[in-house]
């Protein structure tokens, strides 16, 4: 299916505004944000952050590569994208990414760049796991296969396991299809005795999503937990933009991603017009802040190169 | 020069582990645990001090009009968890009768425990699960929270931050110490816990120490141990890199700033994983060729592997020479546990329950 234009924006204007949106709430208790904020739901000035450059540079990927993308390319990728920045500081980027970076360095090849490591849990490929699911659109299991190719280059096990979730529930709500459909397409996308797939299916079944953090570790960016913790925000708002990605900031922990994510799968659904236009508003093209080769790319413009890259890909 | 006797070369393991525990400098900060929480405060605030006022001279624990007992030299937590571990399978073996495995198939996979019995194993940790006056490592942390939830093993140890951990690693010196089935209790252990390298490290800790209990040379330990790891597996990957670099090395000693750079990234806010602590053990034990005072110095250089790494060094190169064969200053300081995570161990005897785990070895 080829994917629809509007819904492609939705989807990564959805994730650009979750995460300018959660990033100030980001590992902040939901007491703590809304002493500050009452509610947060208005975009502060600074935008968006890794979820959103690094999401452009996975679009890339595919636009360049398409179906036929596969580990190698995307080793060749950090090292032309990436690398050269490496000497100094990753602005925004998580453990993964710069594990996987240091695994390069040691002239590591996949999958062992993803393993060696101990961050293959990280949210960093769920984070930039939605242009696989346009590109897939209507086909999860192809977004899956196609994310874990990224995957292997950074993340292992659940870590992937989180980016397979995100990617084919976004080709499921590219189709339009119930927010229950979306969810369960993510459930269907990891393997049913994994921790993603548990506590997917928490969240799923209408659970606390307290019960899903690790409340005795001092980072957030642990898939299992902010995949299912932007998935119960997704079905706590209903699949509509606004509720989705507001219920996702408001909770805290790795708020920029799990609001990126409950993002990319409400806008997706709801397409361009679903995305708030005060959220819209506040994107502009990516600063390069943390991943200087995007710099000037506006989502908008990387979602319809996807769907260009869809195209092509389906002759 | 190994020791002829068993019973030495068993107590050497659990005095050696405590050793290598007492000289990583995280130890004194473990054992200052058992102080008033005000003081740790302080401590936490000289560190903001250092960092505004801009000076080098960084604070240590310290006791002012507190009792400065708990500072001294000595073991901390890796070494309880050690006799923790001994006591539960001393327990379980002086017991009227071994435990009973679930084998009906009533459920899918039934947590199993060779020689005590799944379910009687598990009580142990069952009971920590409740505790709130444990301080325990992230992975341990986290499986107690799985347990308290109804997350049993091995999702315990799986569904887990920090699954690659050595906490299991550090239990495992109990099994190759006195089990009869030394991996695969190791590993049963592990799942607890933890999941994949966190596995196979104990696995191959356990591996080691039985071996070298039993009076195996260095060599043939280190094969034991590698021969647990899977082919193409990072921990794997990082032992026999480790190995090879200590080689290149030409001793212990020489070996730090290789190991630095073979293994640590440097990138992690924690230096507990077992692909690395686990390789610095086994590298470290092979190019000291079983010299504790040779190997645990080397491993204690390596600051962000510093909490277990000189433990589990420890507790190899011990086995290999025995207890007697250790330095005469450290064996008596290792000794005596503080508590200081498993408060219930305050003033236990290691080498008497070292002594325990060998008295009742045969009835296994």
């Amino acid at each position: 299916m080829t994917p629809s234009r509007s819904r492609a924006r939705g989807c990564l204007l959805g994730l650009a505004v979750g995460d300018a949106l959660g990033r100030p709430a980001e590992n902040l208790t939901p007491g703590q944000i809304e002493a500050r904020w009452g509610r947060l739901t208005e975009i502060e000035p600074g935008g968006g952050t890794d979820d959103t450059e690094y999401t452009i540079f996975a679009a890339s990927l595919l636009t360049r590569h398409g179906g036929a993308l596969t580990p190698e390319d995307v080793v060749a990728a950090y090292r032309e994208q990436i690398l050269p920045y490496a000497g100094g500081p990753m602005k925004g980027a998580g453990f993964s990414e710069r594990g996987a970076v240091q695994a390069m360095r040691r002239g590591f090849a996949p999958p062992l760049t993803g393993r060696w490591h101990p961050h293959g849990w990280s949210d960093g490929l769920a984070m930039r796991a939605a242009p696989y699911g346009i590109f897939a659109t209507g086909n999860p299991a192809e977004a899956a296969r196609l994310v874990a190719v990224d995957g292997s280059v950074s993340n292992a096990g659940e870590g992937v396991h989180g980016g397979a979730a995100v990617a084919a529930a976004v080709a499921v709500a590219m189709t339009g299809a119930p927010v229950d459909e979306v969810v369960a397409a993510g459930i269907d996308a990891v393997p049913a005795d994994s921790w993603t797939g548990r506590n997917l299916r928490a969240v799923a079944d209408g659970g606390d999503p307290a019960g899903v953090i690790a409340v005795h570790y001092p980072w957030t960016d642990l898939a299992p937990e902010a995949v299912a913790l932007a998935f119960h925000a997704y079905l706590a708002g209903g699949g509509e933009v606004f509720e989705s990605v507001t219920t996702a900031a408001n909770l805290g922990r790795d708020a920029d991603t799990t609001a990126a994510i409950a993002g990319a799968l409400a806008g997706a659904g709801r397409g361009e017009e679903g995305v708030p236009e005060r959220w819209r508003a506040e994107i502009g093209p990516a600063s390069g802040k943390c991943l200087p080769a995007v710099a000037g790319r506006h989502v908008r413009d990387v979602a319809d190169e996807l769907v260009q890259a869809a195209s092509r890909e389906r002759g | 020069m190994p020791s002829g006797d068993r019973a030495d070369r068993v107590r050497g393991a659990f005095i050696g582990l405590a050793i290598g525990d007492a000289a990583g400098w995280p130890a004194v900060r473990h054992r200052s645990l058992v102080m008033a929480p005000w003081s740790r405060r302080l401590r936490r605030e000289l560190d903001v001090f250092a960092e505004e006022h801009q000076v080098t001279t960084l604070p240590v624990p310290f006791a002012l009009n507190l009792p400065v007992e708990p500072l001294a030299v000595g073991p901390s937590d890796d070494a309880e968890w050690l006799a923790w571990t001994a006591l539960r399978l001393a327990e379980a073996r002086d017991g009227a009768a071994p435990g009973r495995e679930a084998d009906d198939g009533g459920s899918p996979a039934p947590y199993r425990m060779p020689g005590i019995g799944g379910e009687r194993w598990l009580a142990g940790y069952r009971d920590l699960a409740g505790r709130d006056d444990l301080r325990v490592r992230i992975s341990v942390r986290n499986a107690l929270d799985n347990l308290g939830r109804g997350v049993e093993p091995p999702a315990s140890g799986h569904d887990n931050p920090h699954f690659f951990d050595d906490a299991a690693a550090v239990r495992a010196v109990a099994f190759g110490a006195g089990h009869t089935d030394p991996v695969a209790a190791a590993r049963a252990d592990a799942v607890i816990t933890n999941a994949e390298d966190g596995v196979h490290g104990a696995a191959a800790i356990a591996a080691a120490v039985a071996l070298l209990a039993g009076g195996a040379t260095v060599g043939e330990a280190v094969d034991a141990a590698v021969a647990e790891l899977p082919e193409g597996g990072v921990i794997r990957h990082a032992v026999l890199t480790a190995l090879d670099a200590a080689r290149a090395a030409g001793g212990a000693f020489a070996a730090v700033p290789a190991l630095d750079a073979a293994l640590d990234d440097h990138v992690y806010s924690y230096g507990v994983s077992a692909a690395q602590t686990v390789a610095v053990a086994l590298a470290l034990t092979d190019a000291s060729r079983g010299r504790l005072a040779e190997a645990v110095p080397a491993a204690a250089c390596l600051p962000a592997f510093a909490d277990s790494a000189p433990a589990l060094t420890g507790a190899l190169t011990g086995a290999a020479t025995g207890y007697a064969a250790l330095p005469e200053g450290w064996r008596e300081t290792a000794r005596p546990l503080l508590g200081c995570g498993l408060p219930d161990l305050a003033g236990a005897d290691l080498l008497a329950i070292a002594d325990r785990l060998i008295g009742g070895e045969r009835s296994c």
